[in-house]
């Protein structure tokens, strides 16, 4: 009877942390150095009727860069870098972002050079902004030139 | 009591194996993009150098680690099904042609220098990409992380390499998700990875000269 009681304690302790998993990582390209970089273009993602390019637009902007955003994939007019991000969102009591993915590509090949991933289930949830603000502040931590 | 004793059980079976059973991981989906445009035929292999696949001790479609609820590990696989190389070759294949190449598949089946050098010459083109695989896995259990060894060369139609870069390493790349967010985590950590690896100045040069 001890082991079985044991054994659901276990159980249940590991359910409820899984409940708060959090995850926040980001990979930048050593050779690019993310301060020399000033205008951005974030291209919309088509299923995203949320305005989250609106928001990375905003914290773009607060940082000291230009940003603007676009439903097309080139943007009108030259940039430095090309922003493309990743959300998803689940059910419980209300809608949450459940994760974003946030991508810094060079306009030219499409090249992919930084990214950052933000992770957080249901207990630790945050607003998209928040959200936003980290994936960015994440990236933009993790620069290697830059430090 | 019977009845309480069937019940832990199969809560014991639930728990322990949970949503780790049967894990499968997208690579095809990976969109890699790379840092050069060119113009050209290259030749492209990808190797399966692991020493767990070439051992037998693990499948070639084998890609990482789902841990259970006492951090039991099940074999996650390719969605695909076919062996891990054969995604990385698609996904590569796919790249180079965006980026303005066309693309020969080589069928190289051993990372030996011997083997690779002969493969090329005999069914290589002027340039000819391979990427040995070392170590690909990933794995899960409240946070993801990925075990990487990865060497990427260029030959010329004689076999000669003359550019190469090497990736390794052991990173998280983020949360034990549920099975789809890690999937595309996983193949995001393949489009970053062999993005970086074609960044180097002797690789980008090689393949434009």
């Amino acid at each position: 009877m001890k082991s079985i009681f044991r054994f659901f304690s276990i159980a249940i302790v590991l359910m409820l942390t899984s409940g708060c998993a959090t995850s926040l990582v980001s990979d930048v390209d050593s050779q690019v150095d993310l301060d020399a970089l000033q205008r951005f273009y974030v291209v919309k993602l088509s299923a995203d009727n949320r305005g989250i390019q609106h928001l990375i637009v905003n914290k773009l902007n607060s940082m000291g860069k230009t940003a603007v955003a676009g439903t097309n994939p080139n943007p009108a007019s030259p940039v430095d870098a090309v922003v493309t991000y990743e959300d998803k969102w689940m059910w419980d009591i209300s809608m949450y972002m459940l994760e974003l993915r946030i991508g810094i590509r060079d306009p030219e090949t499409n090249y992919k050079f930084a990214s950052g991933h933000s992770y957080r289930t249901s207990l630790v949830r945050k607003s998209p902004e928040e959200m936003v603000s980290e994936v960015l502040g994440k990236i933009f931590e993790d620069r290697p030139k830059g430090e | 009591m019977r009845a309480l004793k069937l019940f832990s059980s199969l809560a014991i079976v639930l728990f322990v194996t949970g949503c780790a059973v049967g894990n499968q991981y997208d690579y095809q989906s990976a969109q890699v993009s790379l840092p050069l445009v060119g113009n050209g035929d290259v030749g492209l292999g990808v190797i399966d150098n692991r020493s767990y696949v070439l051992n037998g001790d693990k499948a070639p479609n084998f890609i990482g680690l789902q841990r259970g609820g006492f951090n039991n590990p099940f074999d996650v696989t390719t969605a695909s099904g076919k062996p891990l190389t054969e995604d990385m070759l698609d996904a590569l294949t796919d790249a180079l042609t965006n980026s303005g190449f066309g693309v020969k598949k080589l069928n190289i089946s051993s990372s030996s220098p011997v083997v690779v050098a002969s493969v090329v010459m005999k069914e290589g083109q002027e340039k000819n990409i391979t990427l040995t695989v070392t170590d690909w896995k990933t794995d899960v259990f409240m946070k993801m992380t990925l075990h990487f060894d990865l060497l990427l060369q260029v030959f010329t139609k004689e076999g000669s390499v003359i550019a190469s870069n090497q990736l390794r390493g052991k990173e998280l790349i983020g949360g034990g998700a549920f099975e789809s967010q890690n999937s595309r985590a996983a193949a995001s950590a393949f489009e970053t990875k062999i993005g970086r690896l074609f960044n180097s100045p002797n690789i980008i040069a090689a393949l434009k000269e």
